[in-house]
């Protein structure tokens, strides 16, 4: 197959722009000098970008020519390359999503990006850009269907007349526009407060009256922090715009956005851990959200937001029940981390303080301040010792694991609480870890490893010390259990396999 | 429990000399230019660093042990913080031997043992003799293969 028509004026023309561009700058750059032999005047610079443009089309036409795909039953081939050549075949059993995107421009053109991700490497493992958007459901669509061993089936007629049961898309859900704003105007999130350091910078210092200018510098960051919250509620709402999550047999299917948009497969046979995520607001609504990860995307990039893709927001007890549809598992009752662990965390924050206070003590020693402050600099962090107990408290009470008959369940965090979900049988590596500070309280944190590539790894943190070791052991030894469990399975199904065959 | 061939103290004191060494230089640049007497300071900080490197080196030995079980390798390991880690036979996507400069004068080797997660993807264990290692590393790939059939890896 070869890419759409279309790919060669829509690639030609985004890379000929930025090529015409660097031409005409370095052009303007050097037109003073007397770096070249000929006066680089109006009519000069406007030959050299159409070169460049011409140049850029002329490649395209070379790259289309030469790019070639094919889905095979064993897997997805691909021939490219104009100069050098490279010949790649992907194995259907490796590919963990298939993601289709489309910016508003490739939208009016009717064309897509498909990007082909599989376990390995840091890097999306194929990018076919740009097939037309039909061509691109069919490639999703017959990959599924190659995966489950169907026979390759051209698809020549429509795919409602000959979908066999398991390939009705059932919707599992869908974001009504409510919860979509809902969800906008909730997942603030904190990190942006961090640009707020910015803010210092950006006010206008009026010298002489100093109180005037607490006001208004006051008055700037509620406004910073209104216009951050409004960003990113902006933000939010064009990347979930539309969100649709669909079931196709053992494929979960989304499609989202309103600039760009989404339209990705995540296989259930890949699922790796599922995280459940809810920051402060949302807990006090009782919303949470549900991400479905893989070990499809590089640690740290996400070509289609990765495995932002299960469920943005709803109700607790609706993603449960969506992510039960996943990987059925039950919430077992969470243990907390002993009552140690608690004194350690107003330790750690109240020698915070105190050490920031002497930070501030000695710079207030060394630089005498114009005009006297009317409270000595040190005191302020020394006031937040108040709210430690409570701070240490919170985070105490929002840790905790659960060891469950097919899952581990590990949660952290208070200002954006973290549930992990972690069946056994994904338990790539088990690390139990004590530092010095750790083993003079008896405690201990256990480290779940999946080869998921979206966010951390699930950890009990700070729990006691020999309770890790058992749980170390025991997570190692469930492993062992649900793989021969699953292995006697297999053996069944290849067993009826072969019987049939008889 | 397995140990370390105690022979492994003088690869890794080796490094603990070397880092001592580089320290006290830049001490000694540091001092120069700020306080005037460069080579003593440095001397004073590249012995500082080389007795707690040497200390640590020993206490690094300590720590470190390892044992393969029936379904799994367990390793301890680490001096300020303990790290104890299980690595399920079925998860080795593969295991190489290793040798430095360093390694191979002291007639030492390295087993690499690489998996699949995210955190702690590869593993390994210094300090072997080179046969040990390559008992080792056939032994984990046999173990791997065998523990592997048809389930998935990833």
């Amino acid at each position: 197959m070869k890419l759409h028509p279309l790919s060669i004026p829509y690639r030609a023309a985004s890379r000929g722009l930025s090529l015409g561009l660097m031409l005409f700058f370095l052009g303007q750059s050097l037109s003073g000098s007397d770096v070249l032999p000929f006066p680089l005047a109006g009519p000069v610079l406007v030959v050299l970008a159409a070169l460049g443009v011409v140049g850029a089309a002329a490649w395209q036409v070379a790259y289309y020519r030469r790019f070639e795909y094919r889905l095979t039953g064993d897997g997805l081939e691909i021939a490219s390359g104009v100069v050098s050549r490279r010949n790649r075949e992907i194995p259907l059993g490796r590919i963990q999503n298939v993601d289709i995107s489309r910016n508003v421009i490739q939208r009016a053109l009717g064309v897509a990006v498909i990007d082909i991700e599989t376990a390995g490497g840091g890097a999306t493992e194929a990018s076919l850009r740009y097939v037309g958007y039909d061509e691109a459901k069919r490639v999703q669509r017959q990959i599924q269907r190659l995966k489950r061993g169907e026979e390759a089936a051209e698809d020549e007629t429509e795919p409602g007349e000959r979908a066999s049961p398991e390939e009705r898309e059932t919707v599992l859900f869908e974001l009504q526009t409510d919860e979509l704003a809902l969800l906008s105007v909730l997942s603030f999130d904190f990190r942006y407060l961090s640009l707020l350091a910015f803010g210092p910078a950006a006010l206008p210092f009026v010298p002489g009256v100093a109180e005037l200018a607490f006001v208004g510098g006051l008055v700037l960051v509620a406004l910073l922090v209104a216009a951050l919250w409004a960003l990113s509620a902006a933000t939010t709402f064009a990347r979930y715009y539309g969100f649709r999550l669909t079931r196709l047999g053992d494929e979960l299917r989304y499609e989202r956005g309103l600039l760009q948009r989404y339209d990705g497969s995540i296989p259930l046979g890949k699922v790796q851990a599922l995280t459940l995520d809810a920051n402060v607001l949302m807990r006090r609504f009782d919303y949470t959200t549900l991400a479905v990860e893989t070990a499809g995307y590089g640690p740290g990039q996400t070509p289609s937001g990765g495995s932002e893709a299960a469920v943005p927001l709803a109700t607790r007890e609706r993603v449960l029940r969506l992510a039960r549809e996943v990987e059925e598992f039950e919430v077992p009752e969470f243990s907390r981390p002993p009552k140690r662990a608690r004194t350690r965390y107003a330790a750690r924050y109240a020698l915070v303080l105190a050490g920031l206070a002497g930070v501030l003590y000695a710079l207030e020693v060394a630089v005498t301040p114009p005009a006297p402050i009317p409270v000595p600099l040190a005191a302020i962090p020394l006031a937040f010792l108040v709210v430690v107990p409570v701070a240490a408290h919170l985070k105490w009470r929002n840790r905790g694991y659960a060891v469950g008959e097919d899952h581990t369940l590990t949660r952290n965090g208070f200002w954006s609480q973290t549930t992990k979900v972690v069946p056994y049988y994904r338990v790539q590596t088990v690390i139990q870890s004590q530092t010095v500070f750790q083993r003079r309280r008896q405690l201990a944190s256990v480290v779940i490893d999946t080869a998921s590539s979206a966010g951390g790894a699930a950890a009990a943190v700070d729990v006691d010390a020999e309770t890790a070791a058992e749980l170390r052991e025991t997570v190692g030894e469930k492993l062992q259990a649900s793989l021969a469990a699953r292995r006697g399975e297999t053996d069944r199904e290849s067993d009826l396999d072969s019987s049939r065959r008889d | 429990m397995e140990v370390l061939n105690p022979r492994v103290r003088l690869a890794w004191g080796v490094g603990a000399v070397v880092t001592a060494v580089v320290v006290g230089v830049l001490a000694a640049v540091v001092s120069r230019f700020t306080l005037g007497p460069g080579v003593t300071v440095g001397l004073a900080v590249a012995l500082g660093a080389l007795a707690l490197g040497l200390a640590f080196v020993v206490l690094r030995y300590r720590s470190w042990r390892f044992e393969v079980r029936e379904d799994d390798l367990y390793l301890e390991r680490g001096v300020l913080t303990r790290i104890n880690t299980v690595v399920p036979f079925v998860r080795v996507q593969h295991v190489d031997t290793q040798r430095g400069p360093v390694e191979r004068a002291l007639g030492l080797s390295s087993v690499v043992v690489y998996t699949a997660g995210s955190r702690g993807a590869d593993v390994s264990i210094p300090g072997l003799t080179p046969e040990r290692a390559d008992d080792l590393q056939e032994q984990l790939r046999r173990l791997a293969i065998e523990s592997e059939r048809e389930t998935d890896a990833v």
